[in-house]
């Protein structure tokens, strides 16, 4: 389910980011085009960089939050996880002396 | 940590070790205590001693005698080792080891720096940052680790015992209790049970005092003090009691001999302080390491260098380049990383009872090839306990297991009733009050240890003794002494209307035999005959054999009509019957082995690790213990053992076909070097007997010299000396004695030698997973020296600047180089050979050209196809980069035209650049998804592998978050310089992160089909 959740983010994430990609060629700063005014030859240069900055950032966060989410859930699958490779060596080795 | 001082150490010990436990070094003072002649007051008479000290042996010292001997010998208190101060600590973590290489790293840069401000109006910053970032990460990881090691220190304090020491002395006649600091040579000192000794003592007159040397020796066993001298070794014979040894029973009157630093213990402490260590195996690694990258690093610098010389730079921009190159070669985050590693290994040793008292020491027990280990306590349960039993004709095992999961004998016979009865009964041991909610085998015996081992034994198989001698009424009583050599006491019967009085005695088998003339067979009782007198004898031997103590056994019910109710035993000038008596059997006890441990050795050897026996108790006893925890395993045969079998004498037996021997502490004292060296290389099976603490550290220093890392275990002040020499020594945390703990590197909290097993597992783990850590970490050291190499030689824009190379180092590459540490093994780690010091590096030449050479070269074709693709897009075809560097950083160019005609001011081009050290950073941590994943496994398939080591893909999460956290955030560009990247450039380096995955895999793939082959022999790091 958690996987889940993570393809759609990511999926949503990338797509709104994809369309303005695949739409502009190449571009600067904005200033680089305001000081030419005649604004048919620029629209190509434009490139939405405020979106891409907001896009940018929600997928650095989703991808934090997911890692603290591994984490954590790493406690609860590690504990049934771990014990289960070590098992033979703890009860052979502690345990029975005290 | 000088080898020089160690060797001359070696000569030292090879010239007095005949002699007592000496040790140069220390102060001058010291020297000429040690100087002073061994103990030979126990062959001194008494009236001798007195008049040695001025005393007398009545009335003690006079207080002004006293008083001048306190000031004279000083106090009587061990020196404690000269502790390091806590800045001395803390500088050795600042300036140890790893941090020398970034230390290194910050001068040459603020030199460089220096240089530039020095020769140019206005310096770039870089070099300054960057010399401030590497002061400011050795000190961040130089406090880290300090802190580490002050925690570890802490519980060591609190095993100090703090509680001030009294001694009862008698001076002028009277009894005083004084402060045992305050005791001088020459005092007249009292003792009794429960007291610890307060100095070297010579003893006077005794009343079955027994002591417990277990501080000294190891063996927890009482032996008696009386003041006759039995013995030419003064730590052998009877009449001298040893200062911090305790009285366990009765009481003692001696005159002190030795105070302070001057007893035998003093001197012991003294010798293991003096002790110089080598470094630990980790240490050397890092240290080859070292040697390697700075190798890389000068030769590349060197190399443009020369080459910037060449192209006609200044000859100050080439040293400043030279510096640039040698400083990028510092893998600034390794520092933390491997410190990381090492404290998440020592964490989980912890946990799994294995306290390591200093980090470094985390790995040594992984390096191990040979480990010492004493035997009471460590590789035994250190409590006596009835081993086997002798009735019935027929030998029965006990059970001798910790949790009674053992198997039982019959006990339904009528002898064994009897048998029980005489063991309860003859018997003085008995628990301490309050203990009846404890199990048996946990409650405290107030009695020696072979009577408290029949209490248990007994308690356990028929219930409450103490019920059975109330109702067997004690009415006189033998104790046991050395001239009888057994314990007799007569006892009124259960049966009211029996009016009979019970005789038991119990003792040497021998002895026993001797008062008898009828045995009990089947509950009936039968003369004795010579075919039964032969089947004792062999159970006798066999006993024996085993190292078994053996007691025998008998009773009689005394004859109504001679011994009528009320009859005055007279146990002084016996009144009564001591022959003729019935004999019913033998009980056998030995200090058994752990249960673990068994599995334990075995895990060791075939782990490759060689099991040496190191014990001061007796060659029959360590032998069988030996063989019962497989130290000297089944089928193997000493040479004793070969030349009983073929019945021919020992001279004639060829050494070399016994792979077991035991040597006894006699034999050793007269080895001389090259046997010794013989005896430890010949035989893969050894136990060593009777030894002394000098011997075992002449034991720890045979095996380094034969390039083993020795382990060496322990808890007595007698091992404390062969702990310290020991490339990692392992005391015990319960029963250990402070000074071994000191002495020691690691504690076992569990006393449990399985325990170390856990130590080699995790040690030869953390080995492998610092490879891998490493190798990750140092790949990306490619992609960040070739953009200045190329800014350097074709004149393009700088393609990777200093922060982002920061950044990387100690930023995105980090949580999974840590990571790596959580990997599990690829193969069963314990069913390999030790590693060879020798050979197998931490870091060799492999794995120096895998990451550098192979996947680090990939790297760097990424980030710049990043790079060329950006400047691309922006209008700057790759043709135009060459040479375009002058005007490029110019700050008063601002019409720079690229491909395209169009024309680029300062600011403008300086944004693109930044723009491409984004992507040229974003690249590398794309590669180093795959890299992290490679590095993941040294010869398996990531498939075979799996992906289950979470913290790892956490860390790959926390990466690429970093990597968009720190392209995108606002504000970036003006702190860092980092600009928003568009989507598409983060995939500029996907195929190159699958080139490298596919790369490797076909690697290992080939390095496994061909074992041996060249991959393996070329690229196997």
């Amino acid at each position: 389910m958690q996987a889940g959740t993570m393809d759609l983010v990511t999926l949503v994430v990338f797509g709104s980011w994809l369309a303005p990609a695949l739409g502009s060629a190449f571009g600067r700063e904005v200033f680089a085009s305001a000081e030419n005014a005649d604004k048919d030859y620029d629209s190509a240069f434009e490139y939405d960089y405020e979106s891409l900055r907001i896009g940018g950032l929600v997928f650095a966060v989703v991808l934090f939050v997911l890692g603290i989410v591994l984490i954590v859930t790493k406690k609860c699958s590690c504990s049934s996880d771990k014990p289960r490779p070590k098992d033979p060596d703890v009860e052979t080795a502690v345990p029975i002396a005290q | 940590m000088g080898y020089g001082r160690s060797d001359s150490y070696r000569v030292a010990t090879t010239q007095d070790k005949d002699k007592s436990p000496k040790k140069k070094k220390g102060g001058k003072d010291m020297d000429e205590l040690k100087k002073e002649v061994p103990i030979t007051e126990h062959k001194m008479s008494i009236e001798e001693v007195c008049r040695k000290f001025q005393t007398d042996c009545v009335q003690g010292l006079t207080n002004a005698k006293a008083a001048e001997y306190l000031i004279r010998d000083g106090p009587n208190a061990l020196t404690p080792p000269p502790t390091t101060p806590e800045w001395v600590k803390f500088c050795r973590q600042l300036f140890g080891g790893f941090s020398v290489l970034l230390w290194t790293g910050a001068i040459l840069c603020f030199l460089a720096y220096a240089i530039q401000a020095a020769t140019e109006d206005d310096p770039a910053g870089d070099n300054l940052y960057l010399g401030i970032v590497l002061t400011a990460v050795v000190v961040i990881t130089g406090c880290f680790s300090y802190f580490q090691e002050a925690k570890s220190s802490k519980i060591m304090e609190s095993f100090k015992n703090m509680v001030p020491q009294q001694a009862l002395v008698i001076r002028e006649g009277e009894k005083v209790q004084i402060n045992a600091e305050e005791v001088v040579g020459g005092d007249l000192v009292e003792v009794k049970g429960g007291d610890r000794i307060p100095a070297d003592i010579r003893v006077v007159s005794a009343h079955g005092c027994k002591v417990d040397n277990s501080s000294l020796t190891g063996e927890s066993e009482p032996q008696s003090r009386s003041p006759d001298n039995t013995h030419d070794n003064p730590l052998e014979t009877r009449n001298v009691a040893f200062f911090s040894t305790n009285c366990v029973e009765g009481t003692a009157r001696g005159i002190v001999i030795c105070t302070g630093d001057r007893t035998v213990m003093g001197r012991i402490a003294t010798l293991t302080s003096g002790l110089e260590t080598g470094k630990t195996p980790i240490a050397k690694e890092i240290e080859h390491f070292i040697h390697i990258i700075t190798g890389v690093a000068v030769f590349l610098g060197v190399t443009f260098f020369i080459l910037a010389i060449v192209l006609g730079y200044s000859w100050l921009e080439a040293v400043i380049f030279l510096i640039g190159i040698i400083v990028a070669n510092v893998p600034e985050g390794l520092l933390a990383t491997v410190t990381v590693c090492l404290t998440l290994t020592a964490k989980r040793m912890a946990k799994k009872n294995c306290l390591v008292k200093n980090l470094e020491a985390v790995e040594t027990l992984g390096s191990t090839s040979t480990i010492c280990s004493d035997k009471t306590g460590t590789l035994t349960q250190n409590r006596m306990t009835v081993a086997h039993m002798w009735f019935d004709n027929q030998i029965h095992e006990a059970d001798t297991t910790e949790d009674q999961s053992g198997a039982s004998f019959d006990k339904s016979s009528v002898t064994w009733l009897s048998l029980a009865r005489v063991a309860g009964l003859c018997n003085r041991a008995q628990f301490k009050a309050g203990q009846d909610a404890l199990p048996i085998l946990k409650r405290d015996v107030a009695g020696d240890a072979s009577e408290s081992a029949l209490l248990k034994c007994i308690e356990l198989c028929c219930g409450s003794v103490r019920a059975n001698r109330d109702r067997n009424k004690k009415v006189a009583e033998i104790p046991f002494n050395s001239t009888n050599k057994y314990q007799l006491s007569i006892h009124e019967t259960e049966d009211t209307n029996d009016n009979r009085y019970l005789l038991v005695m119990k003792g040497a088998p021998e002895r026993i035999l001797d008062c008898c003339s009828t045995i009990m067979v089947q509950g009936k009782e039968q003369p004795m005959d010579e075919e039964l007198k032969e089947s004792f004898q062999n159970a006798y031997m066999e006993l024996g054999g085993l190292g078994e103590r053996v007691l025998g056994f008998c009773h009689t019910m005394l004859a109504e009509d001679q011994y009528p109710k009320g009859f005055a035993f007279d146990t002084d000038d016996v009144n009564f019957q001591t022959d003729q008596l019935c004999f019913i059997g033998l009980m056998s006890m030995i200090d058994p082995p752990r249960a673990a441990v068994p599995d334990a050795v075995g895990k060791c050897r075939s782990a490759g690790i060689k099991v040496i026996m190191v014990t001061g108790d007796h060659p029959i006893t360590a032998k069988a213990i030996a063989k019962g925890v497989g130290i000297i395993s089944e089928g193997n045969e000493t040479v004793e053992d070969i030349a009983a079998r073929l019945n021919i004498p020992v001279s004639q037996v060829n050494p070399r076909d016994a792979k077991a021997c035991v040597i006894h502490g006699t034999d050793l004292k007269d080895l001389s070097q090259d046997q010794m060296d013989d005896i430890l290389r010949n035989h893969t099976e050894i136990v060593f007997a009777r030894t002394s603490p000098q011997q075992k550290l002449i034991i720890v220093e045979g095996c380094q010299r034969l390039g083993a890392i020795v382990a060496v275990t322990g808890d007595g002040v007698n091992d404390s000396p062969a702990l310290k020499k020991a490339d990692i020594g392992v005391a015990m945390g319960i029963s250990g004695s402070d000074v071994s703990k000191q002495a020691a590197d690691m504690i076992l909290l569990d006393d449990n030698f399985a325990s170390i097993v856990t130590g080699v597992e995790e040690g030869r783990l953390i080995f492998d997973n610092l490879k891998k850590s490493i190798a990750y970490t140092l790949t990306s050291n490619i992609p960040e020296i070739t953009p200045f190499l190329l800014f350097i030689c074709a004149n393009i824009p700088l393609p990777l600047g200093t922060i982002t190379i920061l950044c990387i180092d100690l930023g995105t590459d980090m949580v999974p180089a840590i990571s790596l540490a959580y990997e599990t093994a690829e193969s069963d780690i314990m069913k390999r050979q030790p590693r060879n010091p020798f050979r197998d590096k931490l870091v060799n030449e492999r794995l120096i050209s895998i990451a550098y050479g192979q996947i680090g070269m990939i790297q760097a074709v990424a980030g710049f196809f990043a790079y060329f693709v950006i400047l691309a897009e922006n209008g700057f075809l790759p043709s135009r980069l060459v040479g375009i560097r002058l005007n490029w950083d110019d700050r008063s160019v601002n019409d720079l035209e690229d491909s395209y005609g169009q024309q680029w001011t300062y600011e403008q081009r300086k944004i693109v650049e930044f723009t491409c050290h984004t992507a040229f950073f974003v690249s590398i941590v794309v590669v180093q998804w795959a890299d992290v994943i490679i590095c993941k496994t040294r010869r398996n398939s990531v498939f075979q592998q799996g992906m289950r080591n979470k913290i790892l893909i956490f860390g790959l999460f926390e990466e690429t978050a970093l990597a968009a956290f720190l392209s995108y955030c606002p504000g970036m560009d003006v702190a860092l310089r980092m600009y928003p990247l568009k989507p598409s450039w983060w995939f500029c380096a996907f195929p190159y992160s699958f080139l490298i995955f596919v790369y490797d895999e076909v690697r290992k793939l080939l390095l496994r089909r061909n074992p041996g082959g060249w991959v393996e022999r070329e690229t196997y790091y």
